[in-house]
């Protein structure tokens, strides 16, 4: 692991603050590893807050629904289009008499409401959280947002308090964990203080706090997890199965909305900021809610940046600005655009020393340029892409792109024998 | 269509050019050292090194390759000196050129350029010019610097009372003997402690070459082996640390720093005379592909199969240990010169075939 300039001192101050509904919305039907499919049709109108689309064959991909009341306008294979109609008009629901929900009702709501790890990769919270009720060692709350620039968990964990510790209390009485841990950044130790005063309002919670230090990727699951419980997971395992519930800050934030409001996720809070912007802030944002809107609300000029969705070490660059603000999307960045020239490895090794997985990264360029064998040689499906190895190269190696493009080629090579 | 960008979006400010400068500023009060003992005599063999270098940079490199950019990331300058550093004061101006020039066509260009080279590009051009000017080069007389000294010793420790330690630190600071890089042993530490903390290299490979060096040493207490703090000290921070050349991995570094101080010693005692230091560290080069595969780090939530492990390292040190008697074999019997005759037609005919397909390849 290794220590990044966080930057997050140009937004952490920043309340959350609401934006102008838009007129169109561009409902995403990617979601963790598969494609939702739509249960309306172009016409239909809609209300706010409907089942839009779901995965009805795996099952693996959280449900998603619609941010605003109006009609459909458009499918395609990516997204549903909406048009608001501005009526707000909502769909009923059921309030949830959380003091006696058990496990299994629990994590039908989960599924009904569209709960997904907020912290990225959108995977389903009811599949995560399916566990034995007495076999839950430690709960996890993840408020480690390890990426540079992004203070959307920060702002919910100052701002959003006790909705959170609400949420807490019922997963508590839920899965009766022995320990729950609240794991922040040393850099944001006040939040510690702050937390303390609420747990005033709940005298028979026991949360720790665990103070971690300000390492990239601290936040990755199965880092979180070593630094506050020692305990190593293998990628690719389900940390339930081990006895650990981890959730994002934000993900909780979206449980709370859907047991005592009996809203599904439908938003989230994201922050703007980046080398090429002034406005900056976090933003309570709609999911669907297309770039372009947010760019003109804020009269950010786009020109000539490169955009980026998500964090600046994992995010996505943003080719379409009318695509969309997904559940995972914990930031929207603009960055000056800058020349990497790519020069040759001297194998310093710096990869090798950053690597939070242990891995060799250099082996991975070679073998995609060359030598396909050196991909599963040197383990690249433990890889988390993380970015820590081509952030830390002297030489501007295209260490991503090899990991990325390695791993379609390990599968084809899988799927050849 | 542009292509498709990948994260990470933000980079840290290193390059190839910041740490090649950390080496050169950790190089430097060696330089000053050499000067201030040999002046004009160190400054014809550094230029003319320096000029072979850089012609033959520009030669091959620039006009033959069209590879302009990389001849100014300062590698060239670090090859040599490091490689003056190895060789004597009165090394003639044309053998120092011949070295500087082929340090950097047969250490590096025919690798295919800067950081993919296997072996330390210094102490090949330095093997080039033993077996190439081997009267000058092994001649007791190069050695016998003594009338062209501008200082003898210092006395800069003078007022410490205790004769002895005045004594010993003086020469601890300053030693005028041997080749121009070794003078100052505390600055050649000093030189390492920058480069660790600047990260440009790790503690592994120098801490494990000198315990492992001086254990042999002490276990076969022979009071007639030759050896010098100074070039270890060299070889151990500023040589064996080449990135390119030494394994990646914490313990790959260790095994590898531990091996080239066993391998030493073993020269040493099998009279490898002054080349035991770059015997040990070309041939440690030559396996550091292999301790890279050996060493690989433990995966993130994986466990070591540790008997297949110990066997792989057993049959590697088998193999170090191997192939280092048959180098001691081939230096005995005078055969050194066919083993660098066969490596330039190997690194000619694969320039020829493979490298030069891959001068646009990063890695």
């Amino acid at each position: 692991m290794m220590q990044i300039p966080s930057l997050k001192y140009k937004t952490k101050k920043q309340p959350i603050a609401e934006l102008k509904d838009a007129s169109v919305y561009r409902i995403p039907l990617q979601s963790y590893r598969s494609t939702l499919q739509p249960l309306v049709k172009i016409g239909d109108q809609i209300l706010q807050y409907q089942v839009l689309a779901e995965d009805v064959e795996h099952q693996f991909a959280a449900k998603i629904h619609s941010p605003v009341s109006g009609k459909v306008i458009a499918i395609d294979e990516h997204y549903i289009s909406l048009e608001n109609d501005f009526q707000q008009q909502k769909i009923t629901t059921k309030i949830i008499e959380s003091q006696q929900l058990d496990l299994e009702r629990f994590v039908q709501v989960l599924k009904d409401f569209g709960i997904a790890g907020i912290g990225g990769a959108e995977f389903p919270t009811n599949i995560k959280y399916k566990v034995k009720e007495s076999n839950v060692k430690s709960l996890l709350i993840n408020g480690i947002e390890c990426e540079p620039y992004l203070t959307s968990d920060y702002a919910v964990m100052r701002h959003e308090t006790e909705k959170l510790l609400k949420t807490i209390a019922v997963l508590n009485q839920i899965f009766q964990p022995e320990e729950i841990v609240i794991g922040i950044e040393k850099q944001h130790k006040e939040l510690k203080k702050h937390f303390e005063k609420s747990f005033k309002n709940h005298p028979n919670l026991a949360v720790r706090i665990h103070l971690l230090p300000n390492e990239y990727p601290q936040g990755g699951e199965l880092q979180f997890i070593k630094s506050v419980t020692h305990k190593e997971i293998p990628k690719g395992s389900i940390p339930a199965n081990f006895g650990y519930l981890v959730s994002n800050v934000g993900t909780i934030l979206a449980i709370y909305e859907a047991l005592f409001n009996g809203i599904p996720t439908t938003e989230r809070v994201i922050t703007i900021s980046g080398n090429a912007v002034n406005t900056i802030g976090n933003y309570r944002v709609k999911i669907g809610t297309p770039i372009r809107h947010i760019l003109k609300e804020l009269n950010i000029d786009a020109e000539g940046v490169d955009i980026v969705l998500g964090g600046p070490m994992m995010g996505k660059e943003v080719v379409d600005l009318d695509s969309p603000i997904k559940k995972g999307s914990g930031g929207l960045l603009l960055f000056k655009k800058q020349q990497k020239s790519i020069e040759n490895c001297i194998e310093c090794g710096y990869c090798v020393d950053v690597c939070p997985q242990h891995l060799m990264p250099m082996q991975f360029v070679k073998g995609h340029q060359e030598d396909q064998n050196l991909l599963s040689q040197f383990n690249l499906d433990h890889c988390i892409e993380c970015g820590a190895c081509e952030y830390i190269c002297p030489s501007n190696l295209p260490l991503m792109q090899s990991i990325v493009l390695g791993k379609v080629e390990l599968q084809k090579m899988m799927y050849a024998k | 269509m542009q292509n498709k960008r990948f994260s990470p979006f933000v980079s840290s400010k290193n390059s190839i050019g910041k740490v090649m400068l950390d080496v050169i500023i950790a190089l430097l009060p060696l330089c000053a050292f050499a000067f201030y003992t040999y002046r004009i005599w160190f400054l014809i063999v550094l230029g003319s090194a320096l000029g072979g270098a850089i012609l033959t940079e520009i030669l091959f490199s620039g006009i033959l390759l069209k590879k302009w950019r990389g001849i100014l990331d300062g590698s060239a300058i670090i090859t040599v000196l490091l490689l003056v550093f190895t060789i004597s004061p009165l090394t003639p101006w044309y053998v120092a050129a011949f070295g500087g020039s082929c340090a950097v066509l047969f250490g590096k260009i025919l690798w295919g350029g800067v950081g993919k080279n296997k072996f330390n590009p210094a102490l090949v051009g330095r093997e080039f010019m033993t077996v190439f000017f081997p009267l000058v080069m092994s001649s007791g007389d190069i050695w016998s610097t003594k009338r062209i000294r501008y200082v003898y010793e210092v006395e800069w420790f003078d007022f410490i009372p205790n004769a002895h330690w005045a004594e010993f630190l003086n020469e601890l600071f300053f030693v005028p003997t041997g080749a121009l890089g070794e003078y100052s042993a505390v600055f050649l530490l000093l030189g390492g402690i920058y480069l660790i903390f600047r990260r440009r290299i790790s503690w592994h490979i120098p801490a494990f070459l000198l315990v492992s060096f001086l254990s042999f040493l002490w276990i076969f207490e022979d009071q007639n082996l030759n050896y010098s703090l100074g070039g270890i000290l060299l070889g151990g921070i500023f040589m064996a640390t080449d990135m390119p050349s030494s394994p990646s991995s914490p313990t790959g570094k260790s095994y590898y720093g531990l091996m080239i101080g066993l391998v030493a010693g073993l020269c040493i005692q099998f009279g490898a005379g002054f080349e035991y230091m770059s015997y040990s560290i070309l041939i440690l080069n030559g396996f550091s592909t292999k301790i890279n595969q050996v060493f690989m780090p433990r995966t993130w939530g994986t466990k070591t199969d540790w008997p297949k492990k110990i066997e792989e390292v057993f049959l590697l040190t088998l193999s170090v240990l191997t192939v280092t008697f048959a180098v001691l074999s081939l230096h005995y019997y005078g055969y050194i010169p066919y083993l660098i005759y066969i490596y330039i037609i190997y690194i000619i005919f694969k320039f020829n075939f493979s490298f030069s397909k891959k001068l646009h390849q990063p890695i």
